[in-house]
């Protein structure tokens, strides 16, 4: 069914004729007529265009006569990345079970400690140089104590 | 060899694909011209916008026997291509001007008085056209295009025919009470002028 009120008026025409909806001039435009020569030009933008939007495309040389090429390169490219693993894993060293100490796992299972030892980190204590002791006196020390004490005057006994 | 068997194969399925690609040049462009016409109103942009569709249609040439009807698919390319270019855009289609239109819109035996005229009606037309809401605009540039069903601008729009409908149906709606707003307007306009205008004349018979 056509929308066109100048066709078929349908039930949702509003009953405006088209002049009054300005419905007139959108049917003009799309009535112009197309330029002279557009096909042309388009299928020469056609002919011009690159052929499919490839990221990479192969050669022109290698498109259809070489096709053995492409499976050969194809080969090529399984064999290094074939090699190229084989490499790695050989160079590896086979990681063996007995080396691990044996998981401990407890009564309600779960996680295992490992055998890890706890050893908290405390302080280290003051260290306490010995008291120097003078074990032997020198007679001039001797004599020097006795003078000293002969300056010194007796202390008055406590009043009671 | 198989692989010649192969090559030769392509080829002679690439000269089909170029081959229907042509003929579809020549079958649609003109259809999809006008339709990318009526939403930019620049003969080079339309140009451009129909090259690029075919463009569009030449890269995804392996689908063409998937699709039923070429014309809707191509119309549903250069609709969104258009679209899309006067979103980025955002210039003034040149055919906005009085002078333009008068110059693009046919106008076989009317008189320069009435050319004028009907210029001004059609400019203030297009004005009113694109205050509209987007849906309701789209759909009532379409249906203006004869060879389009209902059915056919719900496949182009991705909506249903009833809402192609009602779309139509406030488009209509709103463009005649924008249109008789406008010449309210003008005749308000004419008639103050034509006021002033015996006024002063009056005024210098007086003197």
């Amino acid at each position: 069914m056509n929308l066109n009120s100048h066709n078929s008026p349908d039930m949702y025409d509003s009953g405006i004729d088209g002049a009054s909806t300005g419905e007139d001039t959108l049917r003009l435009i799309a009535g112009l007529p197309a330029p002279k020569g557009l096909e042309e030009r388009v299928r020469r933008a056609l002919r011009t265009a690159p052929r499919q939007g490839r990221v990479l495309a192969w050669p022109q040389v290698l498109r259809a006569e070489a096709a053995w090429v492409r499976a050969t390169a194809a080969a090529a490219i399984v064999m290094v990345v074939a090699g190229g693993g084989w490499g790695v894993y050989s160079h590896i060293q086979p990681w063996h079970a007995g080396n691990a100490p044996a998981a401990r796992v407890g009564a309600m299972g779960g996680f295992s400690g490992a055998n890890a030892v706890r050893s908290p980190q405390t302080l280290e204590p003051p260290v306490v140089s010995p008291p120097a002791k003078s074990a032997v006196q020198s007679p001039m020390h001797k004599k020097a104590l006795k003078k000293k004490a002969k300056v010194q005057p007796e202390q008055p006994a406590a009043q009671p | 060899m198989d692989f010649e068997d192969t090559a030769a194969a392509s080829a002679v399925r690439q000269q089909a694909e170029e081959a229907s690609l042509a003929a579809l040049v020549d079958q649609y462009a003109g259809a999809l011209y006008r339709v990318a016409f009526s939403v930019l109103r620049n003969p080079a942009d339309a140009e451009d916008a129909v090259q690029e569709a075919f463009m569009r249609v030449l890269r995804h040439s392996g689908q063409l026997g998937e699709v039923r009807d070429h014309r809707v698919w191509l119309i549903r390319i250069v609709w969104n291509i258009v679209l899309d270019r006067k979103r980025r855009a955002k210039t003034r289609p040149e055919t906005d001007d009085v002078a333009d239109l008068a110059r693009v819109l046919p106008s076989t035996g009317l008189s320069a008085e009435q050319m004028a005229s009907a210029a001004q009606h059609h400019a203030q037309v297009l004005a009113c056209v694109e205050q509209l809401p987007a849906k309701e605009r789209e759909v009532l540039m379409l249906s203006a295009f004869d060879e389009l069903s209902s059915v056919e601008i719900s496949t182009v729009l991705g909506i249903t025919e009833s809402s192609v409908r009602s779309r139509l149906f406030r488009a209509r709606n709103l463009m005649a009470g924008m249109l008789n707003h406008a010449r309210g307007k003008a005749r308000e306009l004419e008639s103050s002028s034509r006021t002033a205008e015996t006024a002063a004349a009056a005024e210098e018979e007086t003197r």
